[in-house]
């Protein structure tokens, strides 16, 4: 039984791997065909293929009727995708289908193994020296500094001409492959809080994971604990790219990125299972 | 009700491509040199209903 659970989890990672990997590999080519000559005749900036960038020119263009420059209306429909996405299964959009959320995953993986791990055992505390897991009194209340982020972007976008993230995107400092001198500045902040603190951007700034949080109470697709089987071993919370404490009981946190790891890691057949919501399986 | 793990990758991706889609057909699809500008079909159809209330 063990061993079948154990091939049904190495699936679904395995799975969210490829999946990540395609993220990364589309969004380079979205920024390699922005640099390619005939641009202008292709339709489409970088931008407007952001989520975000719908969420930065939409109180513009509900207000004054014209979008941010650079965003397209296709930005609303990356957007009405993603919030589809999280309204059916949380915040999986963070933990499956964003290319940041990969390359953060990528660095820390590969963090791990230059700062001391050789190998990676499922559920066993890792002995390499980073990434760090920063301690709650100070973890906690940084969590909040997306929120912030957010309220400052929509309050900005009001009086910008362009998306007001646009110039400090990680995504765009990356992937776009056109930089300037704050991207570069972007890029190295966001590769060395990668490397210290796994997830960094989405823990900490993201403020489309800020967006997203919300889902995660209200979706449908959900992980439940079966508290019969589930004997606390912590190796969930060890596997937890997103700090969480004490997993099997917070598995609608709004930090969660539904990126199904504790489940991989899980040992206890039947412990933790992806149900559909109804009124019965409350955790 | 359960869900096979399996299943899981493909509830996702089939969710996003499925709200992407709809998004387009909302009017909100790619306009060549439409940024800056914005004229989707759904807006303008609750602009006017609003004007119109009003």
């Amino acid at each position: 039984m063990t061993t079948a659970v154990r091939e049904k989890s190495f699936s679904l990672a395995k799975n969210r791997r490829v999946i990540q990997w395609l993220a990364v590999i589309g969004t380079f080519v979205l920024g390699l065909r922005h640099i390619m000559p005939g641009e202008a005749s292709r339709g489409g900036s970088f931008d407007s293929f952001c989520a975000f960038g719908g969420i930065e020119t939409l109180l513009p263009y509900f207000f004054t009727g014209h979008l941010l420059k650079s965003t397209n209306l296709l930005n609303f429909s990356v957007l009405i995708a993603t919030l589809g996405v999280s309204l059916v299964a949380g915040r999986a959009f963070c933990g499956w289908l964003c290319g940041l959320g990969a390359i953060q995953d990528f660095v820390a993986e590969w963090a791990r193994k230059l700062f001391g791990e050789r190998r990676h055992f499922p559920g066993k505390q890792s002995k390499a020296l980073l990434p760090l897991r920063l301690p709650a009194v100070v973890d906690r209340p940084l969590r909040y500094a997306k929120y912030l982020v957010l309220v400052i972007i929509l309050i900005a976008s009001l009086y910008a001409a362009f998306p007001p993230l646009r110039e400090f995107c990680p995504v765009r400092a990356v992937f776009s492959l056109k930089m300037t001198s704050l991207l570069w500045l972007t890029l190295g902040i966001f590769l060395a809080g990668s490397i210290l603190v796994e997830r960094f951007w989405c823990k900490y700034l993201c403020p489309l994971g800020a967006t997203l949080a919300i889902f995660n109470k209200i979706s449908p697709v959900r992980l439940v604990t079966d508290t019969n089987h589930c004997n606390n071993c912590g190796r969930c919370d060890i596997e937890c790219s997103m700090g969480i404490a004490d997993v099997p009981i917070n598995l609608d946190h709004p930090e969660c990125v539904r990126c199904m790891e504790c489940l991989n890691t899980c040992a206890r057949d039947g412990s933790l299972t992806i149900q559909i919501r109804n009124k019965e399986n409350v955790t | 009700m359960k869900i096979n793990p399996r299943y899981y990758p493909a509830i996702i991706i089939a969710a996003y491509v499925l709200f992407l889609l709809l998004g387009i057909l909302l009017g909100f699809g790619p306009e060549r040199g439409s940024e800056g500008r914005g004229n989707s079909m759904l807006f303008q159809l609750a602009f006017t209903t609003l004007e119109s209330l009003a």
